[in-house]
Formats: structure tokens, C-alpha cells, sequence
């Protein structure tokens, strides 16, 4: 980790703790919640993307299979969804393990879709759950909440505490879960995992030749990723107290691939970078509300077109060495 | 025996419509390396190209399908002239392209949602009434997909092996500094391969829609069945996707009616994640020694 980044990282934290200090509306605490999650899932579908060379699409997959555990276990067994939550967690990693076993082997694009089409058959199976798994009064319920949605598993309990700031509490856990993501996406960049993705990237064959198993590897990064990607699914479910087959619409998978493309794939800020530029620009076409998908679909092409680095990647290669000539390949450090 | 009888038409109809979505896919995915994630919405295009040109501009049948296949034609030159050539050189070109693409594909979402409304239309472009194979009724306009799909894929593949410009294209899919060096003019066949596959994504568009409803977002699901199908016949094997669709469709609708409905597109799923770990390169592709 360099210099630069622990300074631009505490910065950030001091910035977002700071914010509920400044009396902002209850909604722009519930936007920065939903940045945390958006961006937690974001920073890790970049490990995958842009550090292991995975092409998943399965990122929201586990995002929401992290969601309904979580959501599962509160409402079947009664935990709290505190210990909920990293079991939540650890069914992700296990998951992710399957996938990447059936997928990984394969060819760039194959993966792709294959992940593409997993999520989208958790998808059906979920929207077409119609038996009866217990009943709600005189209402059936199905195991996991079909079309209606899983619900009525309890919070994160911040409403007993702080009352009617309840949502502050949400919001903290939510910075809290991003913050270890975002640690846990330097240190994977930074460490000898890195390090070997490096080495393939740079020349495969010898990397190999030195002994270094591609597939491993690969697998490992997803699976640490999938285990944020997870909690962060869990918060999500905590956060909103309803889990629904809404997580699995492509739209959205495709609306946080975009993050993670506009900020710069492989970069380490970039995620955090495209979360943010796009849920701003998601928020400023609110206002016209006929445009706002369009804007969005213009935003997404002009950025790729004009940017293809992305916003990090464009900053780190061509703006600062500007300012001051930085010390050797250190653009290209994260490259 | 009328059970059998309506599974293999059930199949047969299904693997159509399949095969439709996946022509134009398969030829742009498979000679240009670009995962076009705009072409469901060049589908929903073709069907509401032809709906407008027959139900509100009172146009006969036929100058839907080829209004459908000139707005198909045209939004496929659009996208090369106004996006795709600038990413060419991108060496990030096969991510970037699947953001690019998805941009594009809700523009064209929207752009139809303004103009049409999100109320669902019956497409004017298909045959009435059918005839009774046993006790299972066939309509015309199934029979007419599955013939029309076969064509369109056969039609395609032999301009792919047998013509100047096919061999360009199958030239820059090989090796695209390769073919450059050749006196190929690589620009000319990515915008000819984006147009082509337009115009064939706009007729699948027509013909789709005619047994199912038109509506915006129509074109999503049979864009991931059609990604499923390429991928397992192998990139750019047009032939082999025409088997794919049918074979799958027909595993599917088994599936369907013997396990229960939502089972069919997972057992699919799982089948096509076997036979790819069986076959890496496609199932229909001869293995081929690679270096690793």
C-alpha cells in the first residue's frame, strides 16, 4: 500500500463518519447506505474482474444467495441477524466455491455467460416458488418468499438502541462492512496472490513454469470475494427488511458492472470512484424522471468510449504524472 | 402417442424460437469477439419496426418484415458508425464493449418505450389459424418460425463459407491483424457484420414476437438463451446453432413436462455447464490441441 492510498483512504473514512455530524436528511443517509452496499459489491466484483482476470457475472448472485441466508436463518431458525449475518457470509464463499469448480476452467466468455445464466436461473427459481413452505396466519408463505419477497426476519436491532436515529446505525455498519472490503481488496492486490496474478498477467508461461496454478488462484480470489460480496447481501437484507428476487435483475447487475468498469477496472479506487459517479448520475436524471434510464444508458457509453481506463485509471496515468513525476510504474502498479 | 406428439412440437416450436434469437448474436459474437449485449433490444426493434409499419401505417404483411429489416440494417450501421469503430483499437475491447453495448441496449429500450408505451401489442405479422397433427394442435405460424429459422441459419451460414465477403469476415474472426495485412479492410467488415446482424436481429424480432407479445423488454430472456445456445455450439459454428437450439429445446420441454415447469431452465443450464466441461471449445467444434 502506498503512501498515497492510506492518506486518500483515511481521508474518505474521516469524510463519511463526519457526514451524519453535518444534520443531513434521512435521505441522503439512506443514498450513502446504499453506496456502502452498491460499493462493497463493487470493490470485490473488481478483485475478480480486474485483479484475477474472472470474467464473472455472478457478483449479484452471490450478493443476493449472502441476502436470502442471511434473511433464512432469522426468520426459520430466530438468530439474531448479527450472527446471521456472517453465516450469511460463509454460504456465500461456499457458493462462489461451486461456481467456480463448474466454471472457472473455462474460456473468458464462456464464463461470462454462464455465470449470467446462473444468476438468472436463481432468479426463476425463486419468482416461480409457489408451495406452501409455512403458514402466516391464513396466508402461505413459500421458503423463500417467491415473488412476494422474504420477510418479517427482524433488523440489526439499531431501532431499540438509538430509536428514532435507528438509521445511523445502519449507516455505520454499512461504512463499517465497506471499509473491511475495500482493506481486504488492497491487501489481496498487495500481497503474493496479487503478486501471481501479476506474474500470469505479465508472462503466463513462465508464471507457470515457476509453478504458479492459475486456477488456484483464481478460485481463492472469488471466494474471498464472494464472502464480502455476501455480507454485504446480508446488510442489504438487515438494512431494507425485505429480501426480493429484485436483487437478480440483470438491470442491476449490469448498473454495478458499469461502476465497475467507469471507475476503472483493477484499480484500487476506481470501484469507489464508479459507484459514486454513477449513483450521482443515477441521481441527478431523478429529476427527470422519463430520461433518467436513458441518461444512464449515455452516461454508461460515453464514459467507456472517452474513458476506457476509467476514472482511476485515467487519474492515476495521466493527471498526476502532470502534477509531479511519479516514482517509477507506479501507474502501473494495479494496472 | 399425442403426448409424444406434443412434446416434439412443443420442442421443435421452442428450439425456433431459439434458433431466431441466436442468428445475428452468433455472427456478430462470433467474428467480431463482441458480446453484444444490445441485441435483445434490436429484436424488440424488429418487432415494433414491423408492428409500426403494418398496424399503424396500414402497410401490407410484407413491408413489415422488410421495414423490420431495414430499421434492423440501419440501427446496426448506427451502432458501428457511432460506437464501435471508436473502441476498436481499446485493448480493454471485450469488457468495454459489454458496458458499451448495454448502454446502447437502453437507449433503444427507452427510445421504444417513449414511442410505443409500455402496453403490450400483438404482432400484426403472422398466419391465422392451424391444423391438427393427431389431437395436437399445430398453428401455421409455428410451423412457418421453424421452417423460417432454419432458413435464416442455413442462409447465413452458407454466405459465411461460400462468399468474398464471408471469407473476410471468417478471416478477421481468425486473426484480425492477419486479415489486415491481407488487403482485408477490417472497418468495412465489422460494419457490414453490425449490419447484417441487425437486419437478421429485427426479422428473429418479427417472427418472435408474432407467438409471444411485444413489449419493451421483450428481447432480455431470449438474448440469454441465445448466449447459452452460441456458447455451446461454439463461437461463430452458425450451423452448429441451429442443432444446439433444437437439441436444447427439445431437452428443455422434456424436462418441463415430466419434472414440472420452472425445471426446465435449470436442468438446461446444468446440461450445457457437463457438456462444456466435457468440451471447452463447444460441442459441435472439433477439440483442438491447444498450448496453454
Amino acid at each position: 500500500m502506498s503512501r498515497r492510498d492510506i492518506v486518500v483512504g483515511l481521508a474518505l473514512l474521516a469524510a463519511l463518519l463526519a457526514v451524519p455530524a453535518l444534520d443531513p436528511s434521512r435521505y441522503i443517509i439512506g443514498q450513502l447506505t446504499l453506496f456502502f452496499i452498491w460499493a462493497t459489491i463493487v470493490t470485490q466484483w473488481n478483485l475478480v474482474l480486474g485483479v484475477a482476470g474472472i470474467f464473472s457475472l455472478a457478483q449479484t448472485a452471490l450478493f443476493a444467495f449472502g441476502g436470502y441466508v442471511t434473511g433464512m436463518i432469522g426468520l426459520y431458525f430466530g438468530w439474531p441477524l448479527w450472527f446471521a449475518l456472517p453465516v450469511g457470509g460463509l454460504a456465500a464463499v461456499a457458493f462462489s466455491l461451486l461456481i467456480g469448480v463448474a466454471c472457472l476452467r473455462l474460456r473468458g466468455a464462456y464464463v461470462a455467460l454462464l455465470t449470467l445464466a446462473i444468476s438468472q436461473v436463481m432468479y426463476l427459481l425463486i419468482i416461480t416458488d409457489t408451495e406452501c413452505f409455512y403458514m402466516d396466519g391464513v396466508t402461505c408463505r413459500n421458503l423463500t418468499g417467491g415473488t412476494r419477497g422474504l420477510t418479517k426476519y427482524g433488523d440489526f436491532g439499531f431501532r431499540e438502541i438509538l430509536g428514532a436515529q435507528w438509521i445511523l446505525g445502519n449507516y455505520y455498519l454499512g461504512a463499517a462492512i465497506l471499509a473491511l472490503a475495500t482493506l481486504a481488496s488492497f491487501i489481496i492486490i498487495r500481497s503474493p496472490l496479487g503478486m501471481a496474478f501479476r506474474a500470469l498477467r505479465d508472462n503466463q508461461v513462465y508464471a507457470r513454469s515457476r509453478g504458479i496454478s492459475r486456477f488456484k488462484y483464481q478460485l481463492l480470489v472469488f471466494a474471498v470475494s464472494a464472502f464480502f460480496t455476501g455480507l454485504a447481501g446480508g446488510f442489504y437484507a438487515g438494512h431494507f427488511k425485505v429480501m426480493g428476487a429484485n436483487t437478480l435483475y440483470l438491470s442491476l447487475s449490469l448498473f454495478l458492472l458499469s461502476m465497475v468498469i467507469v471507475g476503472g477496472v483493477g484499480r484500487v479506487w476506481g470501484p469507489l470512484a464508479g459507484a459514486a459517479t454513477l449513483m450521482i448520475a443515477d441521481e441527478a436524471f431523478k429529476e427527470f424522471v422519463e430520461y433518467r434510464n436513458l441518461g444512464i444508458g449515455a452516461v454508461m457509453v460515453l464514459f467507456v468510449m472517452l474513458l476506457p481506463k476509467g476514472i482511476a485509471g485515467t487519474i492515476e496515468d495521466t493527471l498526476l504524472p502532470r502534477f509531479k513525476r511519479a516514482p517509477k510504474g507506479e501507474g502501473q502498479e494495479t494496472g | 402417442m399425442d403426448t409424444f406428439t406434443q412434446i416434439v412440437l412443443s420442442g421443435l416450436t421452442l428450439g425456433a424460437m431459439y434458433a431466431l434469437s441466436a442468428i445475428g448474436l452468433s455472427l456478430v459474437w462470433g467474428s467480431l469477439n463482441m458480446l453484444n449485449m444490445a441485441h435483445g433490444a434490436l429484436l424488440t426493434l424488429g418487432g415494433y419496426a414491423s408492428f409500426a409499419a403494418i398496424t399503424q401505417m396500414g402497410l401490407p404483411l410484407f413491408a413489415g418484415l422488410l421495414g423490420a429489416m431495414a430499421v434492423g440494417l440501419l440501427v446496426g450501421l448506427a451502432i458501428y458508425a457511432a460506437v464501435v469503430r471508436f473502441m476498436l483499437t481499446d485493448p480493454a475491447f471485450e469488457t468495454n464493449i459489454i458496458v458499451a453495448s448495454f448502454g446502447l441496449a437502453i437507449i433503444l429500450e427507452n427510445v421504444i418505450l417513449k414511442l410505443f408505451g409500455a402496453y403490450p401489442f400483438t404482432q400484426p405479422f403472422a398466419l391465422k389459424s392451424g391444423l391438427y397433427i393427431g389431437a395436437v394442435h399445430m398453428p401455421y405460424q409455428n410451423l412457418f418460425i421453424i421452417v423460417g429459422s432454419a432458413a435464416l441459419m442455413m442462409a447465413t451460414a452458407w454466405v459465411i463459407t461460400n462468399t468474398r465477403m464471408g471469407r473476410a469476415i471468417r478471416a478477421t474472426a481468425q486473426n484480425r491483424e492477419g486479415a489486415e495485412l491481407m488487403g482485408v479492410s477490417v472497418n468495412l467488415v465489422f460494419a457490414q457484420v453490425l449490419a447484417i446482424g441487425g437486419m437478421l436481429a429485427a426479422v428473429s424480432g418479427v417472427m418472435l414476437s408474432s407467438i409471444t407479445t411485444l413489449a419493451p423488454t421483450m428481447g432480455y430472456d431470449p438474448m440469454l438463451k441465445a448466449f447459452i445456445i452460441v456458447v455451446i455450439a461454439g463461437l461463430g459454428n452458425t450451423m452448429g446453432a441451429l442443432y444446439a437450439a433444437f437439441i436444447l429445446a427439445l431437452f428443455e420441454v422434456s424436462v418441463q413436462y415430466m419434472l414440472g415447469v420452472r425445471f426446465g431452465f435449470p436442468a438446461l443450464l446444468l446440461l450445457v455447464i457437463i457438456a462444456l466441461i466435457w468440451r471447452p471449445d463447444g460441442v459441435f467444434m472439433k477439440p483442438k490441441a491447444q498450448r496453454q
